[in-house]
């Protein structure tokens, strides 16, 4: 008896095995039908992401805030270290530093691209530049295999150095000033998140679909969470904004109610 | 800069909406500023305006309208109305010409929070009926809900 089921299993798992291999021969064939997507590349090989995009935007799925500027899911964050340094900036009541951007103070990064404005990338072999409409914001990022800076200031928008890990750009980006993480104030004043000057952003920047690129940052900041998290977001490209292209953007010009105090026309 | 302003005054009236109990406001939805809508208007204080445009600043961070209005008295102000980004109101189709001096707009939004003659202006209705939505990104808008 025991031999006879043994034998009914095997028979049993070699069907299923069998019926598996034609699944799979199935999908394949499918597949064949419809070709691999494969990403623009440059001369030399590499993925190209040259040409006119949306910003950065959320999965299906993940937290959006009160304006269109793209904002962290707050379920992506580490737990914030105990005693580390404040994730939010406390009010003070002074509009400078409450909200320094209504004084014209730059966003940073990663809160400058993910704010809701067209941004154009331009690659060559040694840089990826990406020029985002809002501040009229450009980070110049270096491929060529160079170390970070050294003996220089924090910045607003850090110390990018880019390589190539297959067809994934990977950019690592330090020496920030203590700034604004992203836009969530506007959705809660009352939630000012900063990060840190020790922080560690790295985007990982590959196409995933036509005219889709999957873009994700991880933010790596020892002072204010326990450990790295990370957030995918798509940018979507925008070929029909292209002709116009990007337009100046030249905060001073006409800000007329910084702090709430509006001058006179 | 623009050109010279508009002399033409066509008052027409103005009515401030006080806040009301049953009014909820929310925040408006894919919209873009350079700033928190609260850092510089007063969701408490909504207002809707009717007027000539006298001028026009198609300008960052923000566009600027300006609107002489009567108010109930028969006293003439003008008043100034912030929307978006130019950038951003154009991809929205809303181009440099929308708003010209010696149109008669209705303008919907809410006031500076240091009480001046100024406000966003989240809604221009023209006096054909059509309207465009010229608020920057997290402006209010009159008839938001939560």
């Amino acid at each position: 008896m025991k031999y006879f089921v043994a034998v009914f299993a095997a028979a049993l798992l070699a069907g299923m095995a069998g019926s598996s291999s034609l699944l799979h021969a199935q999908s394949e064939g499918s597949s064949a039908a419809a070709p691999a997507f494969q990403p623009p590349r440059t001369p030399a090989g590499k993925p190209d992401f040259t040409g006119t995009y949306q910003w950065p935007k959320p999965l299906p799925g993940d937290e959006i805030g009160h304006s269109n500027a793209t904002i962290f899911d707050r379920r992506k964050f580490a737990p914030l270290k105990e005693g580390g340094e404040a994730f939010l900036e406390p009010r003070t009541g002074d509009p400078r530093h409450d909200e320094p951007r209504d004084f014209c103070m730059p966003a940073g990064f990663p809160a400058g691209p993910l704010s809701g404005n067209a941004m154009q990338l331009f690659q060559t072999k040694d840089y990826l530049v990406m020029v985002h409409e809002f501040q009229r914001m450009t980070r110049i990022i270096p491929l060529d295999g160079r170390p970070h800076q050294t003996g220089i200031e924090p910045t607003y928008y850090g110390d990018p150095v880019g390589h190539w890990d297959g067809d994934t750009l990977v950019v690592e980006t330090t020496n920030f000033k203590r700034w604004m993480m992203d836009d969530y104030f506007y959705t809660d004043p009352k939630e000012y998140r900063m990060h840190s000057d020790a922080v560690k952003f790295t985007e990982h920047i590959k196409w995933k679909g036509p005219g889709v690129i999957s873009y994700t940052i991880t933010d790596d900041d020892p002072k204010i969470f326990t450990a790295p998290w990370s957030q995918e977001f798509e940018v979507i490209a925008k070929p029909e904004w292209a002709a116009q292209g990007l337009f100046e953007y030249v905060c001073e010009e006409n800000n007329r109610c910084p702090g709430g105090k509006c001058t006179v026309p | 800069m623009e050109g010279p302003i508009a002399t033409e005054v066509h008052v027409l009236k103005i009515r401030i909406l006080v806040p009301v109990v049953a009014f909820v406001l929310a925040a408006a939805g894919p919209l873009v500023a350079h700033h928190s809508f609260a850092a510089e208007f007063d969701d408490q204080k909504p207002i809707k305006a009717t007027g000539v445009v006298t001028k026009v600043e198609w300008q960052n961070p923000h566009v600027w309208f300006y609107v002489d209005v009567k108010d109930e008295n028969g006293k003439v102000t003008n008043w100034g109305f912030a929307g978006g980004a130019p950038g951003q109101l154009m991809r929205r189709g809303i181009s440099n010409k929308a708003i010209q001096p010696g149109m008669i707009i209705t303008v919907e939004g809410f006031r500076a929070k240091d009480g001046s003659n100024n406000a966003s202006g989240g809604r221009v209705t023209f006096a054909d009926g059509r309207n465009v939505f010229t608020a920057g990104s997290e402006d209010r808008t009159p008839d938001a809900k939560k």
